[in-house]
C-alpha cells in the first residue's frame, strides 16, 4: 500500500448481486480497475455475506460466513478486501471488528474455520469500499487522470444509501450527516453534484419484498427530490440501492401515476463513462430505466 | 464564546411557523440546553422546550440540530462554534409538534405500552432462598437495551416510521428485547408473536439511523435483529420478513450465493408472485432475472454447509450470536482507526443538508 492509502492489489469481493442481477457492476468495476492501475484478485471460494438477513436469522452463522470470506482474503496476501456494495461493506466490517478486537472470539471462530478446511483468520485485512479508495489521496489522483473524457457538467444526484454511512463508528470514513465522497468523485469526473436531503436516507430495499408499501414510501423520497433538484441522473455505490431505485421505479410510477424516468448509475459506471470505457463493459442495456438521455447529453 | 443559532418556532394555536435567529454570549462549556436556557432567561421567554435533569438521564430534551436528533444537554456548543456553523434547531421528527421544540410524546408512549413493558415471571413467589439470581452472562443479553432513557432520538429519524407511522419503531422494539431477553420473563413466545405483527420487527428497513442517533448506546437496530433471531429460534417465523431472512440462510447453505430469483416467491408465496408477472418480465428483458433460475454455486460451498452444522452444535443461537460481538463493538471508538472520520477535503459538497422541519 502506498503512503496515501492506495493499494496496488486488493482481494476483490463481488458480493451476490454483481454476479447476477447487477452483472454490469462487476464488468464496469473490472474495466475501471485496469484504468486505475488496481490489480484485482477475485475471491472465488466465498459465499454471500448474509446481508442483514443472516445477521438477523442466524447471527453466529453470519459471523462465521464473514470470517471465512476474510480468511480467504487474507490468504491472498492482500491487505485490503475491496467491496462494491454497501451491505457487504457493513457486514464484513462489523464481523472484522469483532474478530480483530476480541481475541477469544477470533480463536473460537478460527478453530471452527480450520475444522472445515478453511484457513484461520488472524485479523490482518481491512475492508474498504471502492468509493473510499477513489475519494481521496492517490486513488483520487488516479481517478482524475483516468476520467479524461469528463461528464460535460452533467447534473448528478449522489445517493449514498445507509450502510456505507451508518453506523459511522463501524465505517470510520466520513461524517454520516455531511458526507462528501460521492460529490468529490462527481466533480473530479467533470459533473455537477446536485444536493437534496434524502441523499443519506434509505432506499427501502431491505423490506421491499416483505413490506413493499413501506419501502416504496422511502424510495420515492430520493427520486422525487433529485428530480426536483434538476438531476440528469443519480449515482449510488450500492447495487441493492441500484436495484431498488432502477427496477422498482416503475412500481413507484404505477403507484403514483407519475413519470420519473430517472437514470440510475452504479459508481463504477459513472466513473467509467468519464473514463471513456466502452458500452460493452458498462452494459447500460441491463438497466430497467433507460440511460440513453444521459448518453445523448454527453454525446452532444 | 459568541453562539449563533436559528430555531424553528411553532405556534400550535395559529399554526404559524417561522425560523428565528438568535445570537448571544455563552460560556465555553455551554451545551445546547444551556444556550436555550440563556435565551429563555435573557432574550425570549416565550421559547418552549422540554428539560429536567440536565445530565443525560431523564431523556426530556431530545431535539434536532441540523436535522439530526440530539439530547440538548449532551451537545457541547464549542465544537459547533469552532467549526463556524450556525446550527438550525428544530423539534424531533415522527412526532406531532405541540409548540416550538416540544413534541407530543403520546404516540411514543402508546407504542411503549403495546410492548407490555413489565416483567411477566413464570413463578408466583421466589424460591426458598428468596432470590432469583440472574447471572452476569444472562444480564449481558439485555444490558444495552436496559440503558434506554426514552428520549425518542432514535424514533425521530426512523425511516420506516416516516413511511409507516404505525411501525412500532426502534425505542419500543428495544424495550421489547429488554423483556424477551430477560431470564426471569416467561412470556417470551407470546411477546415474540405480538412483536411479529404487521408493524413490528420485520418493518425495520435497517437504515441504522436509530443506532447513529441513540445518545446512550442502546443500539436499537441490533436489538431488533436480536428479536428477529429470537423469533426464528422459537419458530415464530410466519411473517414475510422472517421467510425473507431464512431464505438467505438456505441460500448460503445450498449454493453459497443468494438465490436472488427465488427470493420473492420464497418471501411472498407463489400466488402473490404470479400476480407480478409483468414486473418479472420487465426484469427478465434486462437480464436481471431468468425464466428458469439455475443457481450459481459458489466454489467450496461444502465448507459453508459444514460450518452451519458446526455452528448449530455450539448452541449460540438467537440473540446470543449478536451479544457475543457487543464487547468488541463497544471498544471501537477507543481504537486508533475506529471512529476516525475525515472532514471534506477542498471540495464544495454543495449546500449543507437542508434542515429537517418539525
Amino acid at each position: 500500500m502506498d503512503q496515501n492509502g492506495f493499494p496496488e492489489k486488493v482481494a476483490y469481493y463481488t458480493g451476490c448481486l454483481a454476479t447476477l442481477s447487477a452483472k454490469e457492476l462487476d464488468s464496469s468495476t473490472r474495466s475501471l480497475a485496469v484504468r486505475l492501475g488496481l490489480e484485482l484478485e477475485t475471491l472465488e471460494a466465498v459465499t454471500c455475506c448474509g446481508a442483514g438477513d443472516i445477521h438477523e436469522a442466524e447471527p453466529d452463522y453470519y459471523l462465521h460466513l464473514n470470517a471465512r470470506i476474510l480468511a480467504y482474503a487474507e490468504a491472498t496476501g492482500a491487505e485490503t478486501l475491496m467491496t462494491i456494495c454497501n451491505v457487504c461493506t457493513l457486514n464484513l466490517r462489523q464481523a472484522n471488528w469483532q474478530l480483530k478486537i476480541d481475541d477469544q472470539l477470533r480463536a473460537r471462530v478460527s478453530r471452527n474455520l480450520e475444522a472445515v478446511g478453511v484457513p484461520a483468520y488472524s485479523g490482518g485485512v481491512e475492508v474498504r469500499h471502492l468509493l473510499w479508495l477513489v475519494a481521496e489521496g492517490e486513488g483520487h489522483e488516479r481517478l482524475k487522470a483516468a476520467a479524461h473524457r469528463g461528464l460535460r457538467g452533467l447534473r448528478v444526484a449522489p445517493f449514498y444509501g445507509c450502510q456505507i454511512l451508518r453506523p459511522s463508528k463501524l465505517m470510520g470514513f466520513e461524517d454520516p450527516d455531511r458526507p462528501w465522497s460521492l460529490e468529490a468523485i462527481i466533480q473530479a469526473c467533470g459533473g455537477e453534484a446536485v444536493d437534496y436531503p434524502a441523499k443519506i436516507k434509505c432506499c427501502g430495499f431491505p423490506i421491499i419484498a416483505a413490506r413493499e408499501e413501506t419501502a416504496l414510501g422511502e424510495l420515492i423520497q430520493p427520486i422525487e427530490q433529485a428530480i426536483e433538484a434538476g438531476a440528469d441522473a443519480m449515482v449510488t455505490p450500492c447495487p441493492l440501492c441500484h436495484l431498488s431505485l432502477d427496477a422498482w421505479q416503475q412500481k413507484l410510477e404505477a403507484a403514483t401515476g407519475r413519470e420519473f424516468r430517472l437514470p440510475i448509475l452504479h459508481l463504477a459506471q459513472l466513473i467509467g463513462v468519464a473514463a471513456g470505457i466502452e458500452e460493452s463493459e458498462l452494459r447500460f442495456k441491463r438497466h430497467v430505466v433507460s440511460v440513453d438521455p444521459v448518453l445523448d447529453k454527453l454525446a452532444t | 464564546m459568541q453562539v449563533a443559532l436559528k430555531i424553528w418556532r411553532y405556534d400550535g394555536e395559529t399554526g404559524e411557523r417561522r425560523l428565528q435567529d438568535y445570537e448571544l454570549d455563552a460560556p465555553e462549556w455551554a451545551t445546547l440546553l444551556d444556550v436555550l436556557d440563556l435565551i429563555k432567561d435573557q432574550v425570549d421567554g416565550s421559547l418552549a422546550y422540554r428539560k429536567s435533569c440536565r445530565m443525560m438521564i431523564c431523556g426530556s430534551c431530545g431535539m434536532r440540530m441540523d436535522g439530526a436528533a440530539v439530547l440538548a444537554c449532551k451537545m457541547r456548543m464549542a465544537e459547533v462554534v469552532d467549526a463556524g456553523r450556525v446550527p438550525v434547531i428544530s423539534p424531533m421528527g415522527n412526532l406531532p409538534v405541540v409548540k416550538d421544540l416540544v413534541v407530543d410524546m403520546e404516540p411514543f408512549w402508546a407504542k411503549m405500552r403495546a410492548m407490555q413493558p413489565w416483567l411477566r415471571p413464570g413463578y408466583n413467589e421466589a424460591d426458598e432462598e428468596r432470590e432469583f439470581l440472574v447471572s452476569q452472562e444472562q444480564m449481558n443479553v439485555i444490558h444495552k437495551e436496559a440503558l434506554c432513557i426514552n428520549c425518542g432520538c432514535c424514533v425521530s429519524e426512523c425511516n420506516s416510521m416516516e413511511s409507516d407511522p404505525d411501525f412500532l419503531g426502534p425505542a419500543a422494539l428495544a424495550k421489547g428485547m429488554r423483556f424477551v431477553g430477560d431470564a426471569r420473563d416467561a412470556a417470551t413466545v407470546e411477546r415474540l408473536e405480538a412483536y411479529n405483527s404487521e408493524h413490528g420487527i420485520w418493518d425495520c428497513t435497517r437504515c441504522y439511523f436509530c443506532q447513529e442517533r441513540c445518545p446512550k448506546g442502546v443500539d436499537p437496530r441490533d436489538a431488533i435483529a436480536k428479536l428477529g433471531a429470537e423469533s426464528i429460534r422459537h419458530g415464530v417465523d410466519r411473517d414475510m420478513g422472517a421467510k425473507h431472512a431464512k431464505w438467505f440462510v438456505q441460500s448460503a447453505k445450498t449454493t453459497g450465493w443468494l438465490r436472488e430469483e427465488e427470493l420473492i416467491p420464497k418471501t411472498q408465496g407463489w400466488v402473490s408472485t404470479v400476480k407480478q408477472v409483468q414486473f418479472a418480465m420487465s426484469l427478465m428483458r434486462k437480464g436481471k432475472a431468468r425464466p428458469l433460475p439455475i443457481p450459481h454455486v459458489a466454489e467450496g460451498v461444502e465448507e459453508a454447509r459444514a460450518l452451519y452444522d458446526l455452528v448449530k452444535e455450539q448452541g449460540r443461537d438467537g440473540a446470543l450470536g449478536i451479544v457475543q460481538g457487543e464487547h468488541a463493538l463497544a471498544r471501537i471508538e477507543f481504537t486508533e482507526e475506529g471512529g476516525a472520520r475525515r472532514a471534506a477535503p477542498e471540495i464544495e459538497p454543495g449546500v449543507e443538508p437542508p434542515p429537517a422541519e418539525g
